[in-house]
């Protein structure tokens, strides 16, 4: 299915995903060029969520390989069904027919497919996510990008087989190993960084439309400041804001103030180091200052 | 005004070209492949729109974050519109001019007995680059030694010898700073020292300034703790991490009949790894030191037997206040208040010889030992003596070298010492960064200084 640039970023609105021309370009190129995409950027700033958007836009199955360290082959790509294979063995031998022939135990009634297979086996382009990319060992990293340049498998007891459509691949990472330059090769790449104010406040309107306006801006200004502390060791990410929000709706409250953020502030700092960090370093009066600010900068106004 | 117009000629092939090859020249990994991604992606976007032609160019040549500020400082300079582009070859032009008046006036200046010394012209733009007070303090030496009693022309080659060596001195601290001439007048000249300041982690660790050192510490602080992550990660065992067992498989199996429907495997051996860093504090070395401090306190969740060392001539442990809970910084302060030794001369072999004496325990097949230091000591064959008593002790010696490696084949203490370990330099945050990350996060890569492979 061949998108248009315009109908793929009228799909990101839709879907309620908040990006920049040049993400929708980037992903329109990977759709117009058949090749992976690389996104990286820190924890929550909506790398998976660009896959299973992509899935929805082209209304696509989303098929999706977690990478961990020791992932390999047999949990990517494919497995025999070992035990399904020595059950009809034994199953054989009691019933005392004929000898059971190598063919039949290595046919694809015993293969148990992978996402890797499954998404090159597909009958529909799929959207094949392999997030976390970075997690996995540099030997899958080389396996993986030998499937990504061929799209084809060989498994030698079947033969080669090979992609019925090209899937869209999308492959994520956290950026906490550097990889392989063969497999960035292989990728176009998408850096995502946390959002603008203008663009945090446009997500949280589209996530959590019962905000109202006011209480945006100001979340989505606090959490900004809050981003610029370089000494926090987990930044606040975009899910962390839309949590954030929803709560504060729970709460019936349509203001933020210094007071509230530090009664609210285990939605939004993840760790104790954080937390005493914000306590001790920033703390409700910077954040009164921060709110005021955004007030006198008309703000307020503009959302009203 | 459309795109292609503003090329400095209309073959967009040519400038792709040319432009991916002054990417390769800043060290962006840019293979044919991505240069025909690039043209590909050219084909499908309008190429009226800056913003399109950019974003395209940067999805296919660019795969890096760290290398997106050199691409858009090339891509602003080499598609610029015109009269930007006319405003830049003029400031080049004006800057060559400048240049040329410099090297004369050095050549003037550099004079013994009314004739010019024999200087490169590459130290004879250093010498350019040296503020005044720097070149006053060399003329005057110049001056001084030439009128000293019984100084004839055969004193030529010794004064040339000494005012490159004082020259080296300046480039040592200087020049691997900021790029900070323009470039040239055409695109071709925009590769490295295109007048833009250098990225921190690229500047000689030596050259950051006060003013930079919190950014430079929040950097660290930041690398660090990458670091940390990816040697906890490793710690933790997958679900097939060690080999097969098949003694565990065979008994776990016995419920099915003896067939092995599930296999087991045996977990992963970690080795508990000790770190020593021993750290050169003598004058010329203290802010090197102090920045590998830096990175190495931030792993100290992740390296639980980490020891710290420093040295000039005599050994201090600083351990026990490092340990301490509280701001680095001012730790590190209080440490430097009540050591001796901050700022000395350097004897590696009398420290290591207190080393080997006082702390045994801390020396065995598990330690890793990383020394930070220049390789400027006195009594450099007893220093590698001991570095080789050292040696037999420990697993490895890694050795940070804040010395160009262009320098190293003039000194002989680093022939000596580095023969004993793996020594790689590093003067600057990323080359930390490489080092580290490649020795302790157990990555491939490595060098010694007998030939090996680059950092």
């Amino acid at each position: 299915m061949n998108i248009s640039l315009p109908d793929l970023k009228k799909g990101f609105t839709e879907a309620g995903y908040i990006c920049n021309e040049s993400t929708a370009l980037t992903v329109f190129l990977t759709l117009e060029l058949n090749k992976p995409l690389l996104i990286e950027g820190a924890p929550g700033v909506g790398k998976t969520e660009m896959g299973k958007v992509l899935a929805e836009i082209m209304a696509a199955d989303l098929i999706r390989l977690q990478c961990y360290e020791g992932l390999d082959e047999t949990k990517a790509l494919y497995e025999w069904n070992y035990q399904r294979q020595l059950l009809r063995i034994q199953m054989n031998r009691n019933l005392e027919e004929g000898q059971v022939r190598e063919e039949d135990l290595f046919s694809e009634q015993y293969l148990l497919e992978r996402p890797l297979l499954k998404a090159i086996q597909a009958q529909k382009r799929p959207v094949l996510l392999i997030d976390e990319v970075d997690k996995c060992d540099p030997e899958f990293e080389a396996f993986l990008f030998e499937v990504l340049s061929d799209f084809q498998v060989s498994i030698p007891e079947l033969g080669t087989i090979k992609a019925r459509q090209i899937p869209v691949v999308v492959l994520t990472s956290n950026n906490e190993r550097e990889l392989s330059d063969g497999l960035k090769r292989r990728c176009l790449y998408l850096y995502l960084d946390f959002p603008s104010v203008e663009d945090e406040v446009r997500i949280i309107k589209a996530k959590v439309p019962e905000a109202a306006d006011r209480l945006a801006w100001e979340v989505a200004r606090v959490v900004a400041r809050l981003r610029q502390e370089g000494d926090l060791r987990k930044k606040p990410s975009i899910a962390e804001t839309l949590d954030w929000v929803r709560a504060l709706v729970a709460l019936n409250r349509s203001r933020l103030d210094g007071k509230l953020v530090g009664e609210t502030l285990n939605l939004v700092l993840k760790t104790r180091a954080d937390q005493e960090y914000f306590r001790q370093e920033i703390g409700a009066p910077e954040i009164d200052s921060v709110l005021k600010q955004s007030k006198d900068g008309g703000e307020t106004s503009q959302c009203r | 005004m459309p795109l292609k117009e503003q090329l400095p000629d209309s073959n967009l092939k040519e400038n792709l070209v040319t432009f991916t090859n002054l990417l390769r020249r800043e060290g962006l990994p840019v293979s044919t492949t991505e240069t025909m991604d690039a043209l590909r992606a050219l084909e499908r976007v309008d190429l009226s729109s800056r913003v399109d032609f950019k974003s395209a160019l940067q999805a296919t040549l660019v795969k890096n974050r760290r290398d997106q500020d050199y691409f858009e400082r090339l891509f602003e300079y080499f598609f610029a519109p015109p009269e930007v582009r006319q405003r830049g070859e003029e400031k080049a032009a004006a800057y060559k001019e400048q240049a040329k008046e410099q090297m004369a006036q050095a050549t003037r200046e550099l004079q013994f007995k009314g004739e010019s010394l024999q200087l490169s012209p590459a130290e004879l733009a250093q010498y350019s680059t040296m503020t005044s007070e720097q070149r006053g303090r060399l003329q005057d030496f110049m001056q001084k030694t030439e009128s000293g009693v019984n100084v004839e022309e055969s004193f030529r080659p010794i004064l040339e010898t000494l005012v490159k060596s004082h020259l080296r001195y300046f480039r040592t601290g200087s020049s691997r700073e900021r790029g900070a001439q323009p470039s040239g007048g055409s695109p071709e000249g925009a590769g490295s020292g295109s007048g833009q300041k250098a990225a921190l982690s690229e500047i000689d660790i030596q050259a950051i300034s006060a003013s930079e050192l919190p950014q430079a510490e929040q950097l660290l602080q930041k690398l660090s703790r990458k670091l940390a992550v990816q040697i906890l990660r490793r710690r933790r065992s997958g679900p097939r991490s060690g080999p097969l067992d098949l003694r565990r498989s065979l008994r776990d199996n016995m419920r099915y009949g003896g067939i092995i429907f599930k296999l087991k495997h045996r977990p992963k051996r970690r080795s508990r790894e000790q770190i020593l860093l021993l750290c050169d504090v003598s004058a010329s070395m203290k802010q090197y030191s102090t920045f590998v401090i830096h990175f190495m306190h931030g792993l100290r969740e992740a390296v639980r037997d980490l020891s710290c060392f420093s040295f000039s001539d005599g050994l201090e442990n600083m351990t026990p206040e490092l340990k301490k809970k509280g701001n680095l910084q001012h730790l590190l302060d209080r440490v430097i208040r009540r050591s001796e030794i901050w700022g000395g001369g350097t004897n590696l072999g009398r420290s290591l010889q207190v080393l080997l004496n006082k702390y045994p325990d801390l020396l065995n097949f598990r330690t890793t030992v990383i020394v930070v230091s220049d390789t400027k000591t006195i009594a450099i064959d007893q220093a590698a003596g001991e570095l080789n008593k050292l040696k037999d002790r420990v697993r490895r010696i890694v050795w940070l070298n804040p010395l160009p490696p262009e320098q190293w084949s003039d000194f002989r203490s680093v022939e000596a010492l580095g023969a004993l370990t793996e020594m790689w330099p590093c003067s600057t945050i990323s080359q930390l960064e490489a080092v580290l990350i490649g020795r302790l996060g157990n990555l491939p890569g490595g060098r010694n200084v007998s030939g090996g492979r680059g950092c």
